[in-house]
């Protein structure tokens, strides 16, 4: 087929010596300075393991996923990881589906060894029955946009999702402790991957013979340049993959250069996907917390009040702990059925003064296509899943140990303060510790 | 798993997420989403979200392909894993629905391809897949005959009709069927009398219909009339979007 149409590679003489002749002065088409990245920003689904990034025009999608199998013969011991890179046709005109071409697979290949060289995610903690079952781990990473720099933002993708991946937890029985049981992720709370570190990718592009280089080419900018250069390196300072493959001959000189400016912005980037995966691990917690409600009822009694889950995350999280204590012992109390509409909680208000935990208001009247941003699925569980305390988060234990108290402190006060919040954290804290003692 | 989930609560009418049989997850859409892309598309029906890429028209139809009029590409990409047989049916599915509401005597011997990625599935996906296609291409300004809505149909052992069934729903059903219904905007019809066949024929006919399962032909028609009335729902909702 004829790409004549779609070509856009073919720059016109004019911009090249346009952008070259910036450069030379230091400039930039878009505005920016030699060594300044574009706006990042990071979305993390609802799902674990999924996450899109936006590196100015670039825009991709990255999606963990973990299946049991069998380890490689020669090691046993270790789980695997593989990555899957594919430039979809929608990112860009000259993209082909089918077999994946040069670039697509050096972006797949310098990902990998970022990461697995480098031992940043830690494959020994993945085997459930050496030699026979253990975790492989999968990530997928779509090309969505090509606006330049694939390699940074892919990179930044998959670090994101493996940061927020969960895998679900398995107990290993059965008489030769052959038989691996799979747990859902209702009855045991999926774990995280180890993560030593964060590899982070810093790609250079390199014009006039070498001399001038800049950080996160645009598309325009790769189009031009004479060479390309990518630096996998983490807050430590420890460099995981150098990828320079042909292009122009540079000065070591300069190399050494960029290489100084790509540990400060590899620390600014981590500190920026840290704070993304600590928002969503935050509203992962609230999440969770509503499913426990939901357990621990199954006869209804609607309340009055109803709940805020958007807003105010910052004092949900003082009390994240407090909120926990939802008590489990007290099924008639708490309603099941809730509907995500937005909805108002207070805590510190005189409506909620009977329960300190979540109300929900059924109300599918009021559910409309274009308000509600979340619907949640209501799932009856049977009454089995509170007995299983043998490998329980804290959370459980420390509901089960305080719900008595956490009753009748309720009871007692109407008007209530971040204070009361804090203090309940240390007396849980307290009797935490009392209860590991024992 | 370990424990039992309750489709629809007995006397209660309402399904697990709270909704009634003919209630919808909300609906969202957005276009002009990607930069390279002549149209692109976001369409969320609760939790499934489709992405939606138009190119086009390139030149040149792929083999075989009447050179006499433009030729409609489809990649549908999941999310992981690689492209099999379900991932064909619905490019195949896709390109029957784009190839009754494309104008393709308008660009003969040329390629318009559409890429669909699918980024998180909760059920309905071919419906919201469709929708988005049609948003995409609205965003590219391919010319178009009328719309085609797309609407998931769920039919339940006792007969319900789910409307926009979520996953575990959808594994709970007896049927499962996918309606695209064409939408024309009416007011184009006014000058139309409404006795004739022009103005008749571009009215809400289905360019689409898929059924898994088994179901009644009295079920398939009922569904089908639930469809109908959604559909036109959603079509109001996108005709407000585009204008916004």
């Amino acid at each position: 087929m004829d790409h004549r149409m779609g070509n856009v590679s073919r720059m016109t003489v004019n911009e090249r010596k346009f952008i070259e002749t910036a450069l030379l002065n230091d400039l930039r088409i878009d505005g920016r300075r030699p060594f300044d990245y574009r706006p990042l920003t990071i979305k993390l689904g609802r799902e674990d393991g999924l996450s899109e990034v936006h590196l100015g025009q670039t825009h991709v999608m990255a999606y963990v996923t973990a299946q049991l199998s069998q380890p490689y013969r020669d090691r046993p011991n270790e789980g695997s990881f593989s990555v899957f890179s594919e430039f979809s046709p929608m990112a860009d005109p000259l993209f082909e589906i089918g077999r994946p071409g040069e670039s697509a697979i050096e972006l797949g290949r310098v990902i990998d060894r970022g990461l697995r060289e480098s031992k940043a995610i830690d494959v020994e903690s993945l085997s459930v029955v050496p030699g026979k079952y253990v975790w492989a781990v999968r990530l997928d990473i779509h090309i969505l946009d090509n606006g330049g720099n694939l390699i940074d933002a892919a990179n930044i993708a998959a670090l994101s999702a493996l940061s927020t991946f969960r895998r679900p937890e398995c107990t290993v029985s059965g008489d030769d402790g052959q038989e691996v049981t799979i747990h859902p992720p209702e009855t045991r709370e999926p774990l995280p991957l180890i993560i030593h570190h964060l590899p982070v990718a810093i790609t250079f592009a390199f014009f006039n013979e070498g001399n001038i280089s800049v950080i996160d080419p645009s598309n325009h900018e790769e189009i031009v340049s004479g060479g390309r250069m990518t630096v996998s390196i983490n807050t430590n300072s420890e460099i995981c993959a150098i990828q320079k493959a042909g292009g122009e001959g540079v000065m070591s000189g300069v190399v050494m250069q960029c290489m100084r400016i790509a540990s400060m912005k590899a620390a600014d980037i981590t500190k920026e996907i840290k704070n993304y995966v600590e928002i969503f691990d935050n509203e992962r917690t609230l999440r969770k917390v509503k499913r426990h409600s939901e357990v621990a009822t199954l006869e209804v009694d609607v309340p009055d009040a109803s709940m805020n889950e958007t807003s105010q995350l910052h004092h949900i999280t003082g009390l994240k702990n407090h909120t926990d204590l939802i008590p489990k012992s007290e099924p008639n109390t708490i309603n099941q059925v809730f509907i995500g509409q937005a909805s108002n909680w207070d805590p510190y208000s005189m409506k909620t003064s009977s329960h300190l935990s979540k109300h929900f208001v059924a109300s599918p009247s009021t559910l409309s296509p274009s308000h509600v941003d979340r619907v949640v699925e209501t799932i009856s569980l049977p009454k089995l899943e509170k007995n299983q305390t043998e490998d329980s988060t804290m959370d459980n234990d420390g509901v089960i140990s305080i719900a008595v108290e956490t009753s009748s402190v309720t009871k007692t006060k109407n008007m209530l303060t971040l204070k009361d919040a804090v203090d309940k954290k240390r007396k849980m804290k307290k009797k935490m510790k009392m209860k590991n003692v024992k | 798993m370990t424990h039992e989930l309750v489709m629809v609560e007995e006397g209660d009418d309402k399904r697990v997420d709270g909704r009634t049989p003919n209630q919808m997850r909300p609906l969202s859409c957005s276009r002009n989403v990607l930069h390279r892309a002549h149209g692109s598309a976001r369409w969320s029906q609760g939790e499934t979200s489709v992405l939606a890429s138009v190119y086009g028209p390139k030149s040149g139809t792929r083999k075989g392909e009447n050179p006499e009029k433009a030729s409609i590409e489809v990649i549908w990409k999941p999310r992981t894993g690689q492209i099999g047989k379900t991932e064909k049916e619905y490019e195949m599915i896709l390109k029957g629905t784009l190839q009754n509401i494309i104008i393709l005597t308008e660009n003969p011997n040329t390629t318009t391809s559409v890429t669909l990625q699918v980024m998180s599935d909760d059920g309905s996906l071919l419906s919201c897949g469709i929708n988005a296609a049609c948003a995409a291409l609205l965003d590219a300004g391919v010319q178009l005959k009328q719309l085609a809505i797309a609407i998931c149909c769920g039919l339940t052992n006792d007969g319900t009709v789910l409307l926009d069934p979520s996953k575990i729903e959808e594994t709970k059903v007896r049927a499962f069927a996918c309606f695209a219904i064409t939408n024309s905007p009416l007011s184009a019809l006014s000058e139309v009398t409404p006795g004739s066949d022009k103005g008749k024929s571009l009215e809400n006919g289905i360019v689409t219909s898929i059924t898994y399962g088994s179901m009644q032909e009295s079920d398939f028609f009922h569904c089908l009339e639930r469809g109908r009335a959604a559909t036109s729902r959603i079509s109001e909702f996108l005709r407000k979007n585009l204008k916004s």
